[in-house]
């Protein structure tokens, strides 16, 4: 729809703040932004349709490769989805440590979401701190898994590799370390005046508007909406799962969000650690034919993947649904319209935690 | 949106994003509702919507089917918040007098069906225009 604006800013696709390529086409009257229009196409990889014919073995490293940011929990819900589908049931040990090479991944993957916050904002000395606190969280997942990004540590029926006692002992120990330095940045955070004048009451996500985009995961937590599919997932429950959220409903919301959840991941690992089950952690198991809708809690929210596979186990059809399609458009049609400054956008579309590369596929 | 030499043509780009299966089985389903051709439907939405909407639209009818207009059935069958907050295919202004139009027809004896069947004519016209 054409209309008459006073000035019309493009930003990106490459831009100082934004991880991945993407544009934004704002329509400004002054300072105000009255409509924002999103461009994609700058780094599409067509993986569903990589993803059509293959066999399960294939598709499950294709699946990790969605995103670089979130990749366990990509491969951790193609795995449950095919595991839905065939009736393969998972060891305890083995549902524990996905557990935590889960809660590993949402970590990292926070702290990166908020240093791109605090670096936008330009609050650099915090913004590398969390960088800081991000790479001992990465050192954690390598321990545990092996690799620092596409891990392939979920299959089908269990996990990859067990954790020895010592290992599971550094972890304790770092996670002792990580949850006092994240404790005293959450506070620099918290009690920060400017970062406060940059933050509070910016990009305002009414719950209302957040329900009708379906945002989901941190961004629709800060806007008083409980959703969370951990509460659905039956490992989580037993360790007595309960959502982090707020109603402050803006960009300080979202952060402190991504901190608590931070905090809780932290427990929950903890927890899992002090519970691990004694046993196997492979209980084995045939992929079979069937179709099946699975949705997993990303660090980004509800993760969901529709999967046809035939009696070999290949691949026929696959669609997946990311939290950030959900999320960027809620952004860009409801947080950003109204921001007083052009400035304002660029922090507010970062603290959605945009990731376009889930969102491309 | 003002537009440039420069600025890339997305038609083609938004048109794969709505033939993709989930998304070709919603933009169907509207049409079969509103009684419209897809491809006229699909054109609509390729000029009216940018691509982060379209590809959020199945997302965006989920939420519709679960919370829209829950309170009042002549809005449900009408799809009054269905079709403009939710999918954001019509504008406001423009479904709230084919809305009141139908309510007040269905209050005034009119079968329901028939009442709606006239909201989705208006409807139609509002999308042609």
């Amino acid at each position: 729809m054409k209309r008459t604006v006073d000035v019309n800013i493009p930003l990106g696709p490459i831009h100082p703040c934004f991880k991945e390529p993407v544009r934004l086409k704002c329509e400004a009257k002054g300072e105000r932004i009255v409509g924002v229009e999103v461009e994609l196409g700058y780094m599409k990889k067509g993986i569903e349709r990589i993803m059509k014919g293959r066999p399960w073995q294939e598709v499950m490293f294709l699946a990790e490769r969605v995103c670089g940011i979130c990749s366990v929990i990509h491969n951790m819900v193609f795995i449950e989805a095919m595991e839905q589908i065939s009736g393969i049931s998972v060891p305890p040990r083995a549902a524990y440590l996905r557990v935590i090479a889960n809660e590993l991944d949402r970590m990292q993957s926070h702290l990166l979401a908020n240093f791109s916050y605090c670096y936008t904002i330009e609050h650099e000395t915090l913004g590398m701190y969390l960088l800081d606190l991000r790479e001992q969280v990465m050192d954690e997942l390598e321990h545990l898994t092996g690799a620092r990004v596409t891990c392939a540590y979920i299959i089908p029926g269990g996990v990859r590799c067990d954790i020895p006692r010592p290992d599971a002992e550094l972890l304790q120990t770092s996670l002792d370390r990580i949850e006092r330095d994240l404790r005293r940045y959450s506070g620099m955070f918290a009690d920060g005046p400017m970062i406060a004048l940059r933050s509070r009451g910016v990009g305002i996500l009414t719950q209302e508007a957040a329900q009708q985009a379906h945002a989901v995961g941190p961004t629709a937590r800060a806007s008083g909406i409980a959703a969370d599919c951990r509460l659905n997932h039956p490992t989580y429950r037993q360790l007595g799962f309960v959502p982090v959220s707020r109603k402050d409903h803006d960009n300080y919301a979202r952060v402190m969000v991504r901190f608590d959840e931070v905090v809780q991941s932290i427990g929950l690992i903890r927890k899992c650690l002090q519970d691990l089950p004694k046993g196997v952690i492979r209980g084995g198991g045939v992929c079979k034919a069937g179709e099946t809708r699975y949705s997993g809690e990303a660090p980004r929210g509800e993760l969901t993947y529709f999967i046809k596979s035939d009696e070999y186990g290949r691949i026929v059809d696959i669609q997946i649904q990311t939290p950030s399609i959900m999320n960027i458009e809620a952004c860009c049609h409801e947080m950003i319209l109204g921001a007083d400054s052009i400035a304002d956008v660029t922090s507010t579309f970062v603290s959605a935690d945009p990731c376009v590369a889930c969102t491309e596929r | 949106m003002t537009t440039y030499l420069y600025e890339n043509d997305l038609v083609p780009q938004k048109y794969r994003i709505l033939v993709a299966h989930r998304h070709d089985t919603l933009v169907r389903k509207i049409a079969l509702e509103l009684d419209i051709p897809v491809q006229e439907l699909r054109r609509y939405l390729i000029e009216h919507l940018d691509m982060m909407l379209l590809e959020n639209l199945p997302a965006r009818a989920e939420m519709a089917d679960v919370h829209a207009d829950q309170d009042d059935p002549i809005a449900r069958a009408l799809g009054r918040e269905k079709f403009t907050q939710y999918l954001q295919i019509l504008p406001y202004a423009a479904m709230e007098p084919i809305f009141h139009e139908v309510s007040g027809r269905v209050h005034a004896g009119t079968p329901m069906e028939d009442a709606i069947a006239y909201g989705r004519e208006k409807m139609r016209e509002e999308l042609r225009r």
